[in-house]
Order: structure tokens, then sequence, then C-alpha cells
């Protein structure tokens, strides 16, 4: 008596249920899922989900009804029987793409997906080249080598070195005697 | 003097590579910048609902206190109001009113409300206190909420005579908005 009133119920109260969450879904296309399987698949769909009413949170991870409420969805569809891609992009239907943490790899999603890797690879050539460059520049028979000026300007002075100019260099002598106590620039024990 | 021709020849060097480093850099900065800018004034939440131009997705739900369920099916036909509400949300307490009001007046119209995560007791209190002029449908679970892509309360879509959502309203709404969006509802479908 009692399963039979159930039954009744149940047939009454699931076709528009069905029909408020499933438009468009289709019929399921995997095995209905049961047990632990079924917790380990909820959750993994859910943190492919984009809680609607959160900040940046997945419907996994977020305590809020909404949230709640869509993983029980989740939950029931995989129990149906329904697969990952039927269920997001069912959801997706109502919340647009907004609502998948994963893009789709589609259109203009590629960026998203391998703009990074093709900015670092761009990056690390740029960079190796840079180096490569200069390594180059460093070498023997280069400019800095061979012009005096350039040589003179990337070259610090010696501690000896005097100024080209006489009266500069005896001004120059005058002043590390004062400092140090002698006139070149090493001590004259060490020289 | 040798060191005085030596600065006088860096500088030009360093320009040439600065010119360089400088077209790289806008080449890159540019563009984020044009796409900063061109989105300075969206607000990351608000998503156009890929539901508009679509059939509305069915629902039959009860009535708060209880009756026969109501479905969207059984009001093809006639341009259909559905607001989503909550008596935590106080922007709902706002258009209630305006909805009431457009609801007395639009005769020709359906106006239902969704309650929207919210006990029933409380909404039958606040709805006695308030004259309503359309039912309001419990929403166990928040089924419909998500089937239609609510984010928060209030959020109302404007259903054409042939069940396709013509406009989703999001936030408060007042009566000249309705009586727009419902004109709308109105030419829409056949």
């Amino acid at each position: 008596m009692n399963a039979v009133a159930l039954a009744l119920l149940l047939a009454l109260a699931a076709p528009p249920q069905r029909g408020a969450s499933a438009t468009g879904i289709g019929a399921p296309r995997g095995p209905p899922l049961s047990g632990a399987a079924l917790d380990a698949r909820t959750q993994e769909i859910g943190e492919l989900l984009r809680c609607p009413v959160c900040q940046g949170l997945s419907v996994a991870d977020s305590p809020s009804t909404m949230a709640r409420n869509m993983k029980a969805q989740v939950r029931e569809k995989l129990a149906a029987g329904y697969e990952q891609e039927q269920i997001l992009s069912d959801f997706e239907s109502s919340y647009g793409e907004f609502v998948r943490l994963q893009p789709t790899m589609r259109g203009v999603n590629w960026l998203v997906w391998f703009g990074p890797l093709a900015v670092l690879l761009g990056g690390g050539g740029i960079v190796a080249w840079a180096l490569k460059r200069s390594r180059r520049d460093a070498g023997p028979g280069d400019a800095t080598q061979t012009d005096p000026a350039a040589r003179a300007h990337s070259d610090p002075p010696s501690r000896g070195a005097l100024p080209d100019d006489p009266r500069l260099a005896a001004a120059v002598r005058r002043v590390r005697q004062l400092a140090y106590g002698w006139p070149d620039g090493v001590p004259p024990r060490a020289s | 003097m040798t060191a005085a021709s030596t600065p006088g020849a860096t500088p030009a060097q360093a320009a040439r590579i600065n010119t360089r480093v400088l077209v790289m850099g806008l080449v890159i900065v540019v563009p984020l910048i044009a796409i900063l800018v061109l989105n300075l004034g969206r607000d990351p939440h608000t998503v156009r609902s890929p539901l508009v131009g679509r059939p509305a997705p069915a629902f039959s739900l009860v009535p708060i206190g209880g009756g026969d369920p109501v479905s969207l099916e059984s009001l093809r036909g006639r341009p259909v109001v559905i607001n989503f509400w909550a008596t935590w949300c106080v922007p709902c307490f706002q258009e209630h009113a305006a909805l009431a009001a457009a609801a007395r007046g639009l005769r020709d119209v359906r106006f239902l409300g969704v309650v929207y995560e919210d006990e029933e007791v409380r909404t039958q209190a606040f709805l006695q206190q308030r004259e309503s002029a359309y039912p309001s449908l419990m929403d166990p679970e928040g089924k419909t909420a998500i089937a239609y892509g609510v984010f928060g309360v209030p959020e109302t879509f404007f259903i054409d005579r042939a069940g396709r959502i013509v406009e989703k309203y999001v936030g408060p709404l007042e009566r000249s908005t309705i009586s727009e969006l419902v004109a709308r509802a109105r030419s829409g479908g056949p």
C-alpha cells in the first residue's frame, strides 16, 4: 500500500523536476554511478563549476546554499548516468560559459590555454638571443678591445694609473701622499 | 681628451637599444592597457544570460501555503513575468510594491514570484503583511533558480507568449521599467 502511494507520488513529482533542470541535456550517455565513485565524481565535477554567488570559488569549495544545491544536481545527474560534459554544458546553458572554471578549448579561449606558454617561449627566446649577442660582443676582436676610447670606458683605471695631464697627475700624487702616506697607487713595500 | 669622446658614443648606442625595447614594450603593454581600459566600467559579475532569446526553462512549482502546482506550460499564450525574490533581500522589498501594482494593472500578463533560498513561513508572513497581487512559488533545492541561471535576488525574467525569454532584469524594478519590458514581452512571440 505504502509502496503504491510512493510510486504514485514519484510519478507525479518526478517529471516536472526533471523537465526543469534537464532541458536539452539529452539522454544519459554513461553508466549510472553510485557509492564512492559517485562521491568522487561529484567532487571532481564540483571543482570544475564556478559557484555563481561566490567570489572565485568552485561549487565543491563553497559552503553556500546555491553551491550545495548545484552539487546535489551534479550528484543526481551522475547517479542517472549523465556524463561530465553533459552536466557542464547543462549548467552552461543557464549561466553561460562563466560557470565553467576551466574554459573550453575553443575560439579565443585558446589564448588562455596556450598564451602563457607562447609568452614563456617567446621571452625565453629573447633572453637566449640577448645572451648570445652579449657574449659575442664581449668576444675577442670586438670594437671595445681595439678602440682605446671604448676600452678606457669599459676598463676601470688600475690603482697606480695617472691622468695624461701632467699638472693633474702631480695633484693626484699629492692627494695620495696626503691620504695614504705614499704617492703611488700601491704601498712602497708591496711594489 | 679620450675620456670626453667615450660618453658621446654611449648615449647613441643606448638610444638605439632603447627604441627597440620601447617598441617591443609597447607591443606587449598597449594591448593589455587597452583590455584594462575597455573593461574598467564593467562589473565582472554581470554576465549576459545565455537564456535571453531562448525558450524559458519549464517548471512546475507549488505556491506558498500549498495548492496545485503552477507550471510555465499552463501559462503559454500569455506574457509571463517571473520574479525571483526572498524576504532577506532588501531591494526585493523596494520592488514588491511596483510589481504588485503592475500585476493589478496589466491584466493580460501573468506575474509569478519564485522564492529564492528562503523559508516558506517567513515568505508567507511577508506576503500577508503586504497584500500580494500574484502567487509566489516555492523552489525546493533551488532547481528552478539554477535552471534560470539566477546569480542573486532580485532577478526578473520577461517571457513572451511563445514561452521565450525576452529579457532578464537584474536588480530592483520600477513601475516604468516593468511597463517597458512587459511591452517587449507582449510584442514578442506569435
